[in-house]
């Protein structure tokens, strides 16, 4: 590539997904400055992600993308076009970078995204192999495609498959970040201050059918509580996350309630990065807050079920644990076990097989991030080592959409 | 020199013809009273036109409610003592243009003798003199405009402002080149189905793009409900049903977003719907094609619409405004001529369908109370329609043992009767004392030539005058006017016929929608009057992209001229260069926007 040894090359990252996938962008960050030790490497993400991406280690700026902007003037079209409209986006762009990047790395498969780096950057490489109009895939993005729509044995982890889009190799290690001591307000500085084991609790989901049942949340902690040992939980979540945790909280008993501090809606990014980095534990289906979870270097566990799939999306990292279930909807939750993991870590490996689920412990190597069932009765045998030198050798030179 | 003086001698430079003018009244329009923090206000029969306590700040929160976009003409109707216009002066930009409507110059005069004009006068223009010289300035001053309200000023001149955005409405809709898209929502059945249909019809003959999002297919299903004996799974069954088809409504103006929801009468857009698309800047408007007193769901939709088009006047209009509707206009019924016409019978059907007297509609209740008295008379009297179960007093009469008339049967004894009775629905006895809005059939029955009685209407003097249409005040007098008609044919074609010519030049539907769209047009300049003026067509739109975008300039040109073009269109154009096509940076531009204006129309 012409720019690999270009020191005055600029390159941009560009993600603009939700919290959960930001996060889960840090090793193809992390391998990228590896690379190119010696080029800036920025960061692209939506607006209310900014404040959390600025403290990612080894990127130089973060760049603001103002979805509600766009909305705006989209809304004021109103269907009609109006070319006075491309000036105001015009004064936009530039205000985003005066100069292209060298290079823009794309790692959504989606038309925003793939338009963002062709407006942004002198060569792409993403999804497509071609610009925007061109939908003949990437390598990667193919094998990204089969995976959602097959899945299967894949073992190759979301967060290495954005390297492989990248162009680079998964980190030697797991990166971890240092969340900058924010303020925390309130009863909520309290946590992770005394002893005991402090566990933060994931209490929604992006969607729906991924958010764990209220009255599931209520008998875990109010079993987690019931140990002689003082113990602390935080209930972490967004603001419309809000009336779950409420809901939780009335199922608990008053003797226990005291123990637990409603963090739902009351921090910004970096706060909840704080509060994660402060618990020992964090437990909770496949969401964004697990993810920063295990990225500040909290000890994840993951109880996965719908589309979750430990291979894809389990928190990245060595020594994560992920429950995952056999079925979308399980009937039955594996409460005690996983209570117990925290409460006798020593007992995981005589764990008892809970019906309908299954326990992974994540852990790395030179492919990333790999997880290994806990029982051993893993039938899939871990191809990494294959696809990624297949896909390796399938790389194209990038192309440019001009 | 004191104020007016003063007022005078800086309005001379800018507009001396208007100086005189003022030289010439004397005012006395206005009370001026000192405002409580000192500077002047004014009253009118006692009502404050500007705060009692602060009439600046007052002004000021007013000016800053008011939308404006670049190049447009804001036209303020209510003067007053011109706060107001003060306000919008400091508050808009130096080149925008304003022009003040002055249908009462005493009221100028007092403004002039109230206070001194600032610098801000000089950049004011007035519209004043007859109603047809307002909107001849008023259009003189530029396109697009937007018109404003200063109601506490303006509510006392409310007549000639109408007249006034009327004579702008004719401007509108005589220069009204471009195409809308427009999407008719209809009702499940009922009387204001038809009407749907007339209304798809004539838009469609003005040239704009249709969908009639036709609701009656789902009528046999509803009608099963109606079935139901426990009234309670009726009414809910019924709601949820509405509720449904209000979704299904959504789901397809979201495949094809309209610039325009008309709905008519029963259509089954819900509160939750209308606010949904108000969200997501759609224009909707409902022609409310019945009669207010009768029909009061009104109340639940009235702030749900963004235009409301009744068929009656102050009561009606005042009530929906009160109900939370923000505009609200009369709009008359109206007839289809290509539908409702002279026909030229055969013998069998002159003998089927002709009689000396005939009405044709439903057994409402003045209707079976007044038409016995119409009985064992001289003449044939023949009573078409359905539902006059029990009115066994009227069974001699009734044709097909009462059933269902449609569209062409009544056409035919339209132009088969001498005379057609047209009597109002009402649920008492005799005429509605209230009678007011003018009904479908008495258009109909002009379209087709026939001659028609009708009750007197309070709105029917602006619409037939009494050589056009027959009227009667009583029905008592009904037997001796239809005898004195009887014998006077000459007298009952000569009037026909002028009722006929009255309804092709004033009172088809595409008169009337033409009216809707340029009412509308005028109130949203920048959306509906923008598209009206053609400015959204790709020849204009390639102007304007001009040397700046050459790219976008470029597509727009693989576009017909004349064509309509919205961002759907070009961003279409871009992606069909195919896989291989180069993307400029404003192709680019237009993509990205595209795929938010994509999110923006998701209605489901």
């Amino acid at each position: 590539m012409a720019h690999d040894e270009d020191t005055t090359a600029r390159r941009l990252l560009i993600q603009l997904a939700r919290l959960g996938d930001l996060v889960q962008s840090l090793p193809a960050i992390v391998s990228l400055a590896t690379r190119y030790p010696h080029q800036s490497l920025d960061l692209l993400c939506p607006a209310p992600l900014v404040d959390l991406a600025r403290l990612f280690p080894e990127v130089g700026r973060v760049i603001k993308w103002n979805g509600i902007r766009w909305h705006t003037w989209a809304e004021s079209f109103a269907g009609e076009f109006q070319p006075s409209c491309l000036r105001e986006v015009e004064r936009y762009l530039a205000e985003l970078t005066p100069e292209p990047y060298s290079i823009a790395y794309v790692l959504n498969h989606h038309p925003r995204a793939i338009l963002a780096g062709a407006l942004l950057a002198a060569e792409v490489q993403g999804p497509n192999l071609h610009g925007p109009l061109n939908h003949e895939l990437s390598p990667w993005a193919v094998y990204l495609r089969q995976v959602a729509h097959q899945r299967g044995s894949n073992r190759i982890h979301l967060s290495d498959t954005f390297c492989g889009l990248c162009g680079v190799n998964p980190p030697r290690t797991p990166p971890v970040f240092i969340p900058s001591t924010s303020n925390l307000s309130g009863d909520l500085a309290e946590v992770g201050t005394s002893a005991g084991q402090w566990v933060a609790v994931m209490v929604g989901a992006g969607d729906a059918d991924r958010s764990i049942p209220i009255e599931v949340w209520s008998e875990w902690i109010s079993l987690l509580l019931a140990h002689e040992s003082p113990c602390g939980v935080v209930l972490i979540g967004s603001e419309r996350d809000q009336y779950a945790a409420l809901a939780i909280q009335d199922g608990l008993s008053p003797m226990i309630a005291g123990r637990v501090w409603d963090a739902t809606g009351r921090t910004t990014l970096p706060q909840l990065a704080t509060l994660l980095k402060r618990c020992h534990w964090a437990v909770g289906a496949d969401t964004g807050p697990l993810h920063l979870a295990a990225a500040v270097g909290t000890c994840a566990i993951g109880l996965y079920f719908s589309r979750a799939r430990v291979h894809e999306t389990g928190p990245y990292g060595e020594g994560h644990w992920v429950w995952q279930a056999d079925c979308a909807s399980p009937a039955m939750w594996p409460i005690q076990a996983s209570v117990k993991m925290i409460r006798e870590p020593s007992t995981i490996p005589q764990q008892e097989p809970v019906a309908g689920w299954s326990l992974w412990q994540s852990s790395h190597d030179e492919w990333g991030a790999i997880f290994r069932r806990v029982d051993e009765n893993d039938p899939v045998e871990d191809q990494r080592a294959a696809i990624w030198r297949q896909l390796s050798e399938q790389r194209r030179p990038l192309q440019g959409v001009r | 020199m004191n104020s007016f003086e003063t007022n005078i001698a800086r309005l001379t430079r800018r507009d001396s013809a208007l100086a005189a003018a003022l030289r010439q009244r004397e005012g006395g329009a206005l009370e001026i009273v000192p405002a409580r923090t000192g500077v002047m206000s004014a009253r009118i029969n006692g009502r404050w036109i500007h705060s009692a306590y602060d009439p600046i700040k007052e002004a000021q929160a007013w000016a800053e409610g008011q939308s404006y976009q670049d190049g447009e003409t804001m036209v303020v109707f209510g003067v007053g003592l011109l706060y107001h216009v003060e306000a919008l002066c400091a508050r808009l930009p130096r080149t925008a243009s304003i022009v003040v409507v002055a249908p009462d110059l005493n009221v100028v005069v007092d403004a002039a003798a109230a206070r001194v004009w600032g610098d801000w006068m000089d950049r004011v223009s007035w519209a004043w003199g007859t109603t047809e010289a307002i909107g001849e300035q008023v259009a003189a001053a530029g396109q697009p405009l937007r018109l404003v309200t200063y109601a506490p000023a303006a509510a006392f001149y409310t007549d000639s402002h109408r007249a006034i955005e009327t004579v702008l409405q004719r401007g509108v809709a005589s220069k009204a080149g471009g195409q809308l898209s427009i999407a008719v929502v209809g009702p499940i059945y009922g009387g204001s189905l038809p009407i749907a249909r007339y209304a798809v019809s004539a838009l469609e003959s003005l040239g704009h793009r249709v969908r009639w999002l036709d609701h009656s297919v789902h009528a046999t299903s509803y009608h099963q409900l109606e079935l139901l004996k426990n009234s309670q799974h009726r009414l809910a069954l019924q709601s949820k049903y509405a509720e449904m088809l209000s979704r299904i409504t959504m789901a397809q103006l979201a495949e094809d977003p309209p610039d325009l929801v008309l709905s008519l009468a029963q259509s089954p857009l819900i509160l939750p719907a209308l606010e949904h698309l108000r969200r997501k800047k759609f224009l909707t408007a409902m022609w409310f094609v019945e009669n207010y007193r009768h029909l009061t769901y009104w109340q639940q939709l009235a702030a749900g619409y963004d235009f409301w088009f009744v068929i009656q006047q102050e009561s009606c209009i005042s009530a929906l405004k009160q109900a939370g509707a923000k505009d609200v206009r009369y709009l008359p019924m109206a007839a289809d001529p290509s539908v409702h016409r002279p026909v030229d019978l055969t013998q069998a059907e002159q003998d089927e369908y002709g009689s000396d007297v005939s009405f044709v509609g439903a057994g409402y209740a003045n209707r079976r109370e007044i038409f016995p008295r119409l009985l064992g008379h001289e003449w044939i009297f023949k009573l078409w329609g359905n539902e006059w179960n029990g009115a066994t007093g009227l069974t001699p009469v009734l044709q097909r043992n009462g059933a269902r008339i449609d569209t062409d049967t009544c056409q035919k004894v339209f132009n088969a009767s001498a005379v057609n009775l047209n009597l109002h629905s009402w649920g008492g006895t005799g005429f509605d004392p209230d009678g007011d809005f003018v009904n479908p059939r008495t258009f109909e029955l002009a379209a087709c030539g026939a001659f028609q009685l009708t009750d007197r209407r309070a709105l029917m003097p602006a619409l037939f005058t009494e050589s056009e249409v027959a009227t009667v005040s009583s029905p008592d007098d009904l037997p001796g006017e239809i005898t004195r008609w009887l014998r006077e044919p000459e007298g009952r074609v000569a009037m026909a016929a002028q009722a006929r010519r009255r309804v092709l030049a004033e009172h088809t539907y595409p008169h009337r929608m033409r009216e809707l769209l340029s009412h509308i047009g005028v109130a949203s300049p920048d959306r509906i009057g923008s598209i009206l003026r053609g400015t959204r067509q790709a020849g204009a739109l390639a102007s304007a992209a001009g040397d700046a975008f050459p790219s976008v300039a470029s597509t727009l040109g693989t576009f017909p001229s004349t064509q309509r073009v919205e961002l759907k269109q070009l961003a279409a154009q871009i992606r069909s260069r195919g896989p291989m096509g180069t993307l400029s940076r404003e192709d680019l531009m237009v993509l990205m926007l595209d795929e938010y204006r994509s999110e923006t129309k998701d209605l489901v």
